[in-house]
């Protein structure tokens, strides 16, 4: 199976946060039927489109990467979040959703995110990713018999 | 290439090449120790990641358990 390894990598890579997506509906459907005044539809932009194409691509450069770094598939998940946090908060700025204030920052004009939360959510970030990508997208790219 | 030459040729290469002195192996098969060498290693380097790995995840919960706004954010970008 030594054909289009980078479409499966793409495959491989996009899995998780198209598992996840549904998962993110829901809060969708509970905003609907419980008329919430929070538009959380306006932003599912970003995990809808941005994340899975970003996932694919990052695994699609690991494996074009690793014979020649053999960074370990974990810590290249890891730098993941560095480039999507930023796009993600500028997203959600020009969207309307996020207002970056001088103590934090506010989602929906509801949900107030001090700045010192920020660094652990982060960090969080970092370790969910690292996981995720050693052993979830790791797996499958052995799977697809890539890796 | 008939008989005759087919032995001349076998003869010649048994003089190019004499036999090798002594021992020709070891006295036991090496190739057990070998395999459980290649199982050992693995075990070994991963397990000490593992914790590493376990410590990530329970400091992952617990940030989620102590500050619930987070889980929106982080669903956000995954």
């Amino acid at each position: 199976m030594n054909t289009h390894p980078y479409l499966r990598a793409y495959l491989a890579g996009i899995c998780v946060p198209t598992i996840v997506l549904p998962l993110l509906l829901t809060f969708v459907v509970i905003r609907l039927v419980n008329q919430v005044p929070i538009p959380v539809e306006q932003v599912l932009i970003f995990p809808m489109a941005v994340v899975p194409l970003l996932w694919g691509l990052w695994n699609m450069l690991w494996l074009w990467s690793a014979p020649h770094t053999h960074l370990p598939i974990g810590l290249h998940g890891a730098v993941l979040p560095v480039l999507l946090m930023p796009i993600g908060a500028l997203l959600a700025t020009c969207l309307g959703v996020l207002a970056i204030g001088s103590h934090g920052v506010t989602w929906f004009q509801a949900f107030h995110v001090p700045y010192t939360l920020i660094a652990p959510i982060f960090l969080a970030a970092l370790a969910g990713y690292y996981l995720i990508w050693k052993y979830i997208v790791g797996f499958l790219n052995r799977a697809l018999g890539i890796a | 290439m008939n008989a005759h030459d087919e032995d001349r040729m076998k003869k010649l290469l048994q003089q190019a090449l004499p036999p090798v002195d002594g021992e020709a192996g070891p006295d036991r098969d090496l190739w057990p120790a070998v395999l459980k060498r290649l199982d050992a290693k693995p075990a070994g380097a991963s397990s000490g990641w593992a914790w590493f790995d376990w410590a990530l995840a329970v400091g992952l919960v617990l940030l989620v358990a102590f500050f619930p706004a987070s889980i929106p954010v982080l669903l956000y970008y995954l």
